[in-house]
């Protein structure tokens, strides 16, 4: 079930109502909401609600066992146990068919000619979101920061509809305490919520949809039919593109979920403003970068062990973490681009502090000496000009924690970094890759039919919307909050009937569903 | 924002938290509102939907409410605002869901009408001059339709155009009117040739000029369809296309599609029997694996194994729609592009330079 739709819209009314009706009585609320919610998955397939409850059994168990084993090693095992079977079932329905195809490509380049199978599995909606949060719910039982929940409790944690087809990927630790006590169902942020699925419906329908169906899809799909100009256009139109698909996505589930008195952790600030890659992940699909170095990026062992390690971590998370999107080399690629641009970051910041380190040691040496002369020449209790008292121990090195300087080119540079990745993750080969990146250099004799205001004009929006400051959202929030429902419903409706103007005919499915 | 998420501390700019019965109040305003201000365009997807129960029933709840609307002049702000904005009206189009053509008659030396020109020498397209491909057909089209253009512009000789609609076909011009389109295009275009790829949201109902409809399978169904797809084909040759590449529906991996796609590949091949100048592109064969059966991986020229079907199992992937457009290049350049034996005079090629029009 796509979010705009009427179909969505009437199950929606229903869900509030029904929310709100049995939210004093958590015995009916909590199966209430577990049935709309699986209602809402089965909607794509039914047999993925089959998946859901099996996982929700399944990890269930696995945390209980964590829990209830007293040995150091037995929970270390059960907690093996659980990541192997979820990743199993995820590289099951995701990765068969890289796996395969990867392995019978190989033993081609040996001569070997093997039949694998190949089966044709259907991939179920969000199921990378789905092993995030199960994973998380266990880990965090197994580091003792979460007791077990019941299991209609860790259902409804699994399975809420607003965030299961694509996130935000919200933690066990940060939904289930809110299963404790009903929500208040006289402070609801309703304005917030409003602008927010109006935010996200707007992103989705008038900029991301039409640029894909505008220029981006005919330049990855068919390069050489367009200019330099418009394959230009096409790369930076599919940043954009791929922005507000998915923080619409993200707005929309954080809306409904506020509707029914639920916080959900943020997912996106202003990506594009970023000033370094490092900032880019703080602010893009920020419960993923979380995640990843939460449970991926700290036990591996983060940056305790030394630089060579830090730096090897960042890019097995990073290369991870771009084949959790996808299953193909060039999201394996797209990951180890981060993973190389995050080294380069933290090498520079690494020898700016080794300077400081060095600088310090010198100026320590030279208040020492200078100390000693001192009281050689019988000047004792004379401060030292440049360490501070000893009681104070020595201070934090100071140095430019930042990768680059500046604040226009850095954010030029990290977007330009950002868009040129993107091209890899939205090819389905390398080769087509290749063939958009030659194409920037191959016709710059014409502008192109493809080049329109039209288009000029969503990507400006889609990027300068990233520049306005938090105030002047939190402002108009404000603002719709002042009025009364009555006033805000009408607000809502024309909004509604402008995007059904100027949005494309149908809904199309969001970019994350795949993931 | 974890102040926001604190119910007790004060949201900024003095944002007020509601209770939850003026946010159905809101949402029940802005439902009600919205139904009534898109009532025309809720009225004409509905009638784009197949003949059925659930057209019927969207219908029975549509209609009363465009009725009101337009009573209330709520349907006008949309009219106007779309109007303003260079946008297509919300509403119901004029277009009925049958539309009947007239063949142009073009009478050959024997006052027969000639398809396709068949026995007409082709004229071989030169640098300069390419001949120009139409491709055409529904969302099944899209990836196949972009590897031909691939493939087509890598020759140098030939100049693509491709022009696919999502959930389009040829038994509901009411939803998009393919008679007119390819009319259109093809003469807009200059089409020599066309590679048309139809049929995957064919599996409906169809109404007759006379307003009968007829369920998908049926006799009257099977009839009527035949003559849809004759009349796309004649409208093609009257605009000048020499040569169609009919492109049947691909193995599906649901049994009841795949049998209903075998209904309309034996219907589009009846047909081209009939109209000489078209040849079929056994889609249905190129996708099937070494025994006959439906795989989402085939294996490509070099012998890797590709992903041919998307997620959903039955659009093609862009490996799998290179297989189809390989083909009909291929059979494009079998007739186009090769010697002919020598033509009559008047009908000879035009040697390079010369700036006559590849198309008749």
């Amino acid at each position: 079930m796509l979010f705009p739709t009427i179909t969505f819209a009437v199950f929606f009314l229903l869900v509030f109502v029904g929310n709100w009706l049995l939210m004093p009585r958590p015995r009916l609320w909590k199966p209430f909401m577990l049935v709309v919610s699986l209602f809402f998955y089965g909607w794509w397939d039914w047999r993925f609600v089959l998946l859901l409850a099996l996982s929700a059994v399944a990890n269930q168990f696995f945390a209980l066992l964590v829990e209830r084993t007293s040995s150091r090693t037995g929970r270390k095992w059960a907690l093996a146990g659980a990541v192997a079977a979820n990743l199993a079932v995820l590289g099951w329905f995701k990765y068969y068919g890289f796996f395969v195809t990867s392995v019978a490509d190989l033993l081609d380049t040996f001569g070997l000619n093997a039949d694998l199978p190949l089966l044709r599995i259907v991939l179920p909606v969000g199921i990378s979101f789905l092993t995030f949060r199960v994973l998380s719910y266990v880990i965090d039982v197994y580091r003792g920061r979460l007791r077990t929940s019941s299991l209609l409790d860790f259902a409804v944690y699994v399975s809420f509809f607003p965030y299961i087809a694509a996130g935000p990927i919200a933690r066990a630790s940060e939904f289930l305490p809110q299963l404790t006590a009903p929500r208040d169902p006289r402070r609801v942020d309703t304005a917030r919520a409003f602008f927010l699925i109006f935010a996200g419906l707007f992103k989705k329908m008038l900029l991301a949809d039409y640029l894909a169906t505008h220029i981006v899809n005919g330049v990855f799909t068919t390069p050489g039919q367009y200019s330099s100009l418009e394959v230009l256009l096409g790369i930076v139109g599919y940043s954009v593109q791929i922005y507000c698909d998915f923080s619409a996505y993200a707005d929309i589930a954080i809306g409904i979920s506020l509707l029914l008195g639920f916080d959900l952790p943020d997912n996106f600030n202003a990506p594009y403003t970023a000033v370094s890659v490092q900032d880019f992940w703080r602010r893009w699909h920020m419960t993923l970068s979380n995640w990843l170095r939460d449970y991926l990026y700290i036990p591996l062992g983060g940056n305790r062990k030394g630089r060579s390690r830090t730096y090897v971590n960042l890019m097995i998370t990073m290369v991870l973490g771009g084949l959790w999107h996808g299953a193909g080399w060039p999201f394996v690629f797209w990951g180890f681009l981060y993973g190389g641009a995050l080294i380069v970051e933290h090498a520079r910041v690494d020898r700016r502090k080794d300077r400081a380190a060095r600088r310090r040691g010198g100026l320590d040496e030279l208040a020492r000496m200078t100390a000693v002369h001192g009281l050689a020449e019988g000047e004792a209790g004379t401060a030292s000009p440049v360490l501070p008292p000893a009681a104070a121990g020595p201070p934090a090195l100071e140095y430019d924690r930042r990768p680059w300087r500046g604040r226009v080119w850095p954010r030029v540079g990290v977007f330009a970094f950002v868009t040129f990745a993107w091209v890899f993750f939205r090819s389905d080969t390398f080769g087509a890759a290749l063939s958009v990146l030659a194409r920037l250099f191959q016709s710059w004799g014409s502008i192109g039919a493809a080049v329109t205001p039209g288009v000029l004009l969503a990507i400006a929006v889609g990027i300068g919307m990233q520049y306005v400051p938090r105030p002047v959202w939190q402002r108009g929030e404000a603002g719709l909050s002042a009025l009364n429902p009555v006033l805000q419903g009408l607000v809502l409706a024309v909004g509604f009937m402008l995007l059904d103007i100027l949005g494309p005919v149908g809904p199309a499915a969001f970019i994350y569903f795949g993931f | 924002m974890a102040d926001e998420r604190d119910r007790d501390e004060p949201l900024p700019y003095g944002r007020r938290r509601r209770t939850a019965a003026s946010a159905l109040v809101a949402i029940l305003v802005a439902l009600a509102l919205g139904a009534l201000f898109n009532a025309p365009a809720m009225k004409k997807t509905a009638l784009e939907l197949p003949f059925g129960g659930e057209r019927s029933f969207r219908l029975a709840l549509v209609d009363p409410l465009a009725v009101v609307s337009h009573w209330l002049f709520l349907d006008r702000p949309a009219r106007l605002t779309a109007a303003l904005l260079g946008r297509p009206d919300p509403g119901p189009g004029d277009v009925p869901a049958v539309v009947v053509v007239t063949p142009k008659p073009k009478p050959s030396r024997s006052g027969k009408p000639k398809h396709g020109d068949k026995e007409k020498p082709l004229p071989k397209p030169f640098k300069g001059h390419p001949m120009h491909l139409y491709i055409a057909g529904d969302s099944m089209m899209g990836l196949p339709g972009m590897a031909l253009v691939n493939l087509s512009n890598r020759t140098k000789l030939i100049k693509p155009l491709l022009d696919y609609h999502i959930s389009s076909g040829l038994c509901r011009p009411d939803f998009f009117n393919w008679p007119a389109q390819l009319q259109r295009q093809a003469k807009a275009f200059d089409a020599g040739a066309a590679a048309v790829m139809f049929g995957a949201n064919d599996n409906q109902a169809v109404q007759t000029p006379s307003g009968k409809v007829y369920q998908f399978e049926t006799g009257g169904w099977k009839k009527e369809y035949r003559r849809r797809v004759s009349d796309a084909i004649q409208i093609l040759f009257d605009q000048g296309v020499r040569r169609i590449y009919w492109i049947g529906q691909p193995i599906m991996p649901e049994a009841t599609f795949n049998r209903q796609m075998k209904v309309l590949n034996d219907i589009y091949r009846s047909e081209i029997e009939k109209h000489p100048g078209v040849q079929y592109i056994d889609a249905y064969g190129l996708l099937s694996n070494g025994s006959g059966g439906y795989s989402q991986y085939l294996p490509d020229s070099d012998g890797e194994m590709q992903k041919v079907r998307e997620a959903d199992g039955e659009h093609l992937t862009y490996a799998g729609g290179l297989r189809i457009a390989e083909a009909v290049i291929a059979a494009v350049k079998k007739e186009w592009f090769t010697k002919k034996p020598k033509p009559e005079a008047g009908e000879a090629s035009p040697p390079p330079g010369e700036t006559t029009t590849p198309a008749p």
